[in-house]
């Protein structure tokens, strides 16, 4: 706080026809400030602390979970109204400076509090026993690296990282190009039906795509679509989720995740072709260029920039791919990959450390992809 | 405010705002032992909902049906005392119950489908040993040997049975099984096999019913065959032994008894749909090729919960359409009459709320269960159940058997820790079935069990 202002102003001084008002601190609006984030953080803590101890107060849940939503809002609102107010009343040389810090510390200390802490945490305990009660060293991580199980789902992951973005992107933009091409009805009816699955959750779709693989003893009404249609022509069923040759049953099951996702790519895609400018097109037919090369040459680079995002955003789908496994084979016949390898450790076999290994290995694997995105984003944006 | 200092304003005003904040806020009532809340009684352990609102609430892995029938067998309960149970059952209870204590969030009862579970919540002090508020030795007299031995960890019990589970039974489909005149109670396994299964492939019928499906616990039924043939290839200590890990996974007794296992589950001539059948057909399924005409299968092994799971014309005339006996002894082998059992286990979280307590004492009594009993597919845990509940003779031949069992041992991989008996045991018996060695996979799970 600067001395130049006077310790006691009086208050007629502060009135808006003194040009000098706003360099000077404004004792009232500090106090009013602190006092009103202090009231606001004391009530809500008191408020949520009483749905947790004394939910009788309030009747019944959906009560809470309304109240607890209106509040929340409203008290994060108010907060940051009564900060402002706290901000303005410093001088302006010093309101000035500490406006956007205002703004984004809290936002910031929250990231940490559910990002930056947790990883640490994370990291720490990888370090420790099966319950983080003691230290082992890198007992974990020699445990881990020696287990085939952890190799072989290391495997998977980069096969779903290698086949999955790739075949997604290259739908989508299949997908947007042709859709293009058709009626304006039609276009809305196909890119409806592609971009559907998107509705449904993991979990939801690993559970129709079972019903899919699904097997019956040969002899039996097939009632698995893929069977059917093979006993159909003529073969003897197969069991697809336990075909590990060529990993074709981990090639099913990326199936579910492509079919979740193109309808996704083709959004971004399509509306990223439909700005491409007319002209750039028309100019290229003029010139001879055939309808491929006019795709290729043309339109590819202009919507590049949307297709490196819907990659990137793809992949980071598939590091985290998790469900699909879950639901289908929980990692057995070898299609096992490091999330769902991860929660088994710390949910079926409570090994904490090892889980937690696990996934430190996992952060260290991303790290150069979280770089990539964060140094395209820079670029992208250095180019505008 | 004229006069006052800035300063000596600004430390006031920080003062009383941290005093407000620290001072201010509420404290838990339920606060657990040592701190003594409001609400806080001298129990060991205080999750669950909150304590004394006639609302108890319950977390367990069955559903539908059986959801169903625990629910109506509850509701006088729930009448006579006002107490409201709330039942939620998951699929995925060992790793929810988990999350959710982990989290603060458990319910006020748990009902394990394995005491593994429990006895790790028992271990971190999550749940409350069953002597502070049931009676102990009443639940001793009346329940079936063994199973309260089950739940114990460092001598003190920690869980009550609420149902019983009869693993080692033999089903057959009637008059498929009249019509072939085959015996009724084979001696011992050589002569399930000889006099029975061959006689039965001669016809060109594969013997053998087996489904080991089951979404995330897929190979849980396979564990059930090794455990059931290493209590009657080697008696009850040798089990005691291997359960507790006082022999290594990798005995040579033990992969013995992988390779018995094998010949009813890995043969194709004797098992209908051959590796491929075993490891893709639901375990509740598993039967239901024995029901059509001719029958495509004729023999199940499987618990007496079974039942629920047959095609409900079946079910309405159970006594007719199927027969049971009892699995026989190893020739060679143990000599007793050895029951494989299990059951739901009910465990208390909430150790200051009475109306949970009550809610214990009832399902883990011998007058719990009737409408259950009746509606079929549930056993009691008691000797003293009133077995006129059953509602047909089948479940009281089931009840019979267990009752004159001189030796009941719990489910084998229940008793085993965690990371083995509900991960590593039914993973390896996956890859067992799909084509791994006896020797391998159990050096496999040796080579997986914690060090400690």
């Amino acid at each position: 706080m600067t001395t130049d202002t006077s310790a006691a102003a009086p208050r007629r001084k502060m009135r808006a026809d003194d040009p000098g008002a706003s360099l000077r601190a404004n004792p009232l609006k500090i106090a009013i400030g602190i006092l009103g984030m202090v009231g606001i953080v004391w009530g809500l803590a008191n408020l949520f602390l009483a749905f947790g101890y004394y939910p009788q107060w309030f009747g019944n849940k959906f009560i809470i979970g309304v109240l607890a939503i209106v509040v929340g809002v409203g008290g994060a609102a108010l907060l940051f109204f009564f900060l402002n107010m706290f901000v303005e009343g410093l001088p302006r040389r010093l309101s000035e400076g500490a406006i956007p810090y205002a703004f984004v510390l809290p936002g910031l200390f929250f990231v940490a509090l559910m990002l930056i802490y947790p990883t640490f945490q994370s990291i720490n305990y990888s370090f420790a026993n099966s319950d983080s009660t003691a230290y082992v060293g890198l007992q974990n991580y020699r445990t881990i690296f020696a287990d085939p199980e952890f190799w072989k789902s290391i495997v998977n992951n980069v096969l779903w990282l290698l086949i999955v973005p790739a075949v997604v992107v290259a739908f989508g933009v299949i997908v947007a190009v042709l859709a293009d091409k058709l009626s304006p009805t039609g276009e809305k009816a196909a890119k409806s039906l592609i971009f559907l699955p998107m509705a449904i959750s993991f979990v939801g779709a690993s559970a129709i795509w079972g019903l899919v693989y699904a097997f019956n003893n040969p002899g039996q009404a097939q009632t698995g679509l893929l069977n059917a249609i093979w006993v159909g022509l003529g073969g003897e069923p197969q069991t697809w989720l336990q075909i590990e040759t060529a990993k074709l049953n981990s090639i099913l099951l990326m199936v579910i995740l492509i079919w979740l996702q193109v309808g996704f790519s083709m959004v971004l895609l399509s509306s990223a072709i439909k700005g491409v400018p007319e002209d750039t097109i028309e100019a290229a037919r003029i010139d001879g260029a055939s309808e491929l090369q006019i795709f290729f040459k043309v339109i590819i680079p202009q919507i590049r920039g949307t297709i490196i995002t819907v990659f990137v955003t793809v992949f980071i789908t598939v590091l985290k791919v998790f469900d699909i496994v879950y639901v289908t084979t929980n990692g057995a016949y070898g299609t096992n990959v490091i999330a769902n390898l991860f929660f088994n450790k710390l949910f079926a076999s409570s090994e904490a450390g090892q889980a937690t290994a696990i996934v430190v290995v996992l952060l260290i694997a991303v790290i150069p992809l979280i770089w990539f995105q964060i140094k395209h984003f820079k670029d992208e944006e250095a180019s505008r | 405010m004229s006069g006052i200092p800035r300063r000596a304003l600004r430390a006031g005003g920080v003062v009383a705002a941290a005093a407000l904040v620290l001072t201010g806020c509420l404290q838990n009532p339920n606060a657990g032992s040592g701190q003594g809340g409001a609400g806080g009684g001298a129990a060991v352990v205080d999750g669950g909902s909150a304590d004394g609102d006639k609302k108890v609430t319950i977390l367990g892995a069955f559903g539908g049906d059986e959801e169903k029938n625990f629910n109506a067998s509850l509701a006088e309960f729930e009448k006579a005392s006002g107490i409201d149970v709330q039942y939620t059952a998951d699929q995925d209870f060992t790793t929810t119950i988990k999350q959710k204590v982990n989290s603060g969030d458990s319910p006020d009862i748990g009902l394990f489908p394995q005491p593994g579970g429990m006895l790790e919540f028992a271990a971190q002090k999550k749940v409350e040993p069953i002597d502070a508020y049931l009676d102990y030795d009443r639940l001793q007299g009346t329940l079936l040997p063994g199973f309260l031995d089950a739940s114990r960890y460092r001598g003190r019990v920690y869980g009550a049975p609420m149902r019983n589970a009869v693993k080692s039974v033999v089903w057959y489909p009637k008059a498929a099984y009249d019509e072939a005149g085959l015996p009724k109670d084979p001696a011992t396994i050589q002569a399930l096999r000889t006099d029975v299964a061959d006689k039965i492939a001669a016809t060109g019928i594969t013997p053998w019913c087996i489904g080991w499906e089951s979404d995330q616990a897929t190979g849980w039924v396979g564990t059930d065959w090794i455990e059931e043939l290493m209590l009657r290839m080697y008696g009850p200590t040798v089990y005691d032994d291997w359960t507790s890990h006082r022999i290594p996974f990798n005995d040579e007794r033990v992969v013995k008894a992988f390779d018995e296992a094998a010949k009813f589950n890995k043969d194709p001539k004797m098992v209908l749909g051959g590796t491929k059948g075993v490891l893709n057909t639901a375990f509740g399924d598993a039967m239901t090729p024995a029901f059509t005409n001719p029958p495509r299968c004729m023999l199940h092994r499987q618990g007496n919960f079974a039942t629920t799971f047959y095609p409900k014309p079946v079910q309405a005339d159970l006594d007719n359409q199927v027969g049971i006996y009892v699995f026989p002894k190893f020739e060679g082998g143990y000599d007793g009459s050895a029951i494989l059992g299990g059951g739901d286990l009910a465990a208390l979280f909430n150790g200051n709320d009475d109306d949970s307590k009550k809610v214990m004492a009832f399902i883990t009594s011998d007058k719990f269960g009737a409408p259950w009993a009746k509606a079929g597919g549930w056993l009691s845990p008691h000797k003293t159940f009133d077995v006129s509940n059953y509602p047909n003779e089948t479940t009281r031949k089931i009840a019979d058997i267990a009752n004159k069992a001189s030796v009941l041992r719990f489910d084998g991989s229940d008793l085993m820790p965690k990371s083995i008996g509900s991960d590593v045991f039914w993973k390896e018996m996956v890859k067992w079935e799909n084509g791994q060695t006896s020797q391998q996979t159990a050096d496999n799970i040796e080579a997986a069990w914690p060090k400690s």
